[in-house]
């Protein structure tokens, strides 16, 4: 039996006046999945994560959240297993942490218990009595966090969540998202601009560029576009290519070059010597690593920011 | 009933009720000054000098106290930015009506003590026989929705607008026009302008003797417009701010 997925938006759009922010965009988050949504500044995923909210209407298509396709009636209760940090933390600065998340706590109608609990796994146990107006911008964060936390909902929406960290506070926070899946059975839905933020956490991935969701896949395939190949540089470009084709060598041209898969030195140094057995001049002869940022850029544009 | 629970719970350090009494306590010093030795005369009118007084200080006073408690009441979740949040676990129709609720328990209590102040002060001033119960039922029932049709007027505003400035000088700005008003006659169809219509009490002041003789207004057709306009205004706002709050996004 296929596993349902708990996000899926069909041809969700959101177009404000003639700017078409969010195009088409067909997100699918399988269950217990750490789904990275991965897109440089201005792409559309806040835009996309208010909709999955309700914080924004779409112009076009739709949502489902755990199998049920979201509508105005039935949009509260399906957020009750939901929890979100959406840009920068909400809180009220006069009161403090606990009384924070007393409110949120009140309303979400959970327990009482919640409060420590969550207290406890953001490590702000200690400063749980001080106004949030004291709390440091981190502090904020993992406040937010709480909040979303309480509950401890099925799904996780966390939208740019180690924005104006220092790199102690990100890390800190990396490690608590990895967390939650295995700990607490939550799926969580992480936004980012940063590829390595993302391939640190996640296991799937979304990338949307200009609003369009252009990848979506396990992190792991990503991974496998990733991969070394050997690039050569020969007179007769289609000679060679069929020669490789016949030897059963998965050759690809690209430009003046043949891209082949990665192999050892042996087999080049012979496949060398077949083609100049052919007349065939080899020019060049290259090693070729495409990174996880090089397929970030060239699917989401060379001006996005990493 | 969580929701508005939540809300008082959201205002807690904010001395809202502090700030009302500061301002409330503007108006009661005002009406101790007025009259504040009154003569045999003024004490035989006393009680219905107070009808006629009220309003007058109400039209000035009134609009810059809502414009305060409302954008005290929105201004928590503007500085905190939490409406995307609470929207994620209320309709924003909730929220909205829990504000409203909220403000009215305020301008409930504000008005109780004004009117409560008002007798007082009579009956410390000696003022002779009693207050004529119907009339003051009356002006507390008016009083009370002209502040709501100006509360919500300033909800509207102060949950529409980050910055609380516009709000705020909005209300300013309803005090400066209902004193303008007040001299021009006594009835407006605008929302400011609610606390004369609703006055009771009318005046002639004889240049000559310089006698004042108060009197109960006999209300012409177009002045019970005006006083019908205050719970038109009611709705209005309040319509207008539930389906605008519900329909912005966040």
């Amino acid at each position: 039996m296929p596993t349902q997925n708990l996000v899926e938006t069909h041809n969700l759009t959101k177009q404000y006046g003639k700017v078409r922010c969010v195009s088409a965009v067909n997100m699918q988050v399988p269950p217990g999945a750490i789904y990275g949504f991965l897109g440089p500044n201005g792409a559309g995923k806040s835009t996309t994560l208010k909709m999955i909210l309700g914080l924004a209407r779409p112009t076009d298509g739709s949502i489902t959240l755990f199998g049920t396709p979201v509508n105005e009636k039935n949009r509260m209760k399906l957020l009750t297993q939901t929890g979100s940090l959406i840009e920068s933390p909400s809180y009220y600065g006069h009161l403090t942490g606990e009384e924070n998340l007393r409110i949120i706590q009140t309303l979400k109608g959970c327990s009482e218990k919640d409060i420590d609990k969550v207290l406890k796994i953001v490590r702000l146990n200690e400063a749980r009595g001080k106004l949030v107006n004291h709390y440091s911008l981190g502090m904020k964060q993992r406040l937010g966090l709480a909040a979303a936390l309480l509950g401890f909902p099925k799904l996780l929406i966390l939208d740019e969540p180690t924005n104006g960290l220092d790199p102690a506070g990100i890390q800190e926070m990396r490690e608590l998202i990895c967390s939650l899946p295995g700990a607490y059975g939550m799926t969580v839905l992480v936004s980012s601009h940063l590829l390595s933020e993302i391939d640190q956490m996640a296991d799937h991935v979304g990338i949307i560029r200009k609003g369009e969701l252009v990848y979506q896949d396990t992190l792991e395939s990503l991974h496998a576009h990733a991969k070394e190949q050997i690039a050569i540089r020969v007179s007769h470009t289609a000679i060679a290519l069929d020669l490789l084709r016949q030897d059963g060598i998965e050759a690809a041209p690209e430009e003046d070059y043949l891209l082949l898969p990665m192999m050892d030195d042996a087999y080049v140094a012979n496949l060398c010597r077949q083609l100049v057995a052919q007349n065939i001049s080899l020019y060049r002869i290259e090693k070729r690593e495409k990174s996880l940022e090089d397929i970030f850029l060239s699917l989401t544009g060379k001006e996005s920011s990493l | 009933m969580i929701t508005l629970q939540t809300e008082f719970k959201k205002i807690k350090r904010k001395k809202i009720g502090l700030t009302m009494c500061a301002l409330i306590g503007i108006q009661f010093a005002w009406l101790l000054w007025s009259g504040s030795r009154p003569d045999e005369n003024e004490r035989l009118r006393g009680w219905i000098s107070m009808l006629y007084n009220l309003p007058l200080v109400s039209v000035i006073m009134m609009p810059t106290i809502m414009s305060v408690l409302a954008s005290r009441l929105a201004d928590v979740e503007h500085k905190g930015n939490t409406y995307k949040l609470l929207n994620t676990l209320r309709r924003p129709g909730v929220l909205y009506h829990a504000k409203v609720v909220c403000g009215t328990f305020f301008i409930l209590a504000i008005s109780i003590a004004q009117f409560v102040f008002v007798i007082a002060l009579g009956y410390a001033r000696g003022y002779a026989g009693h207050p004529e119960w119907k009339h003051y039922a009356t002006a507390f029932l008016l009083n009370f929705a002209c502040c709501m049709s100006l509360y919500l007027l300033q909800l509207l505003l102060s949950m529409l607008f980050f910055n609380q400035m516009i709000p705020l000088v909005a209300g300013l700005g309803g005090s400066m026009l209902g004193l303008i008003l007040m001299y021009i006659k006594m009835y407006s169809f605008l929302p400011w302008g609610g606390f004369l219509s609703a006055a009771q009490v009318s005046m002639d002041w004889n240049p000559e003797t310089k006698v004042i003789h108060f009197y109960y207004r006999e209300y012409s057709p177009i002045e019970l417009c005006a006083v019908f306009m205050i719970f038109v205004w009611i709705v209005v706002f309040y319509t207008a701010g539930r389906i605008l709050f519900t329909r912005k996004e966040v």
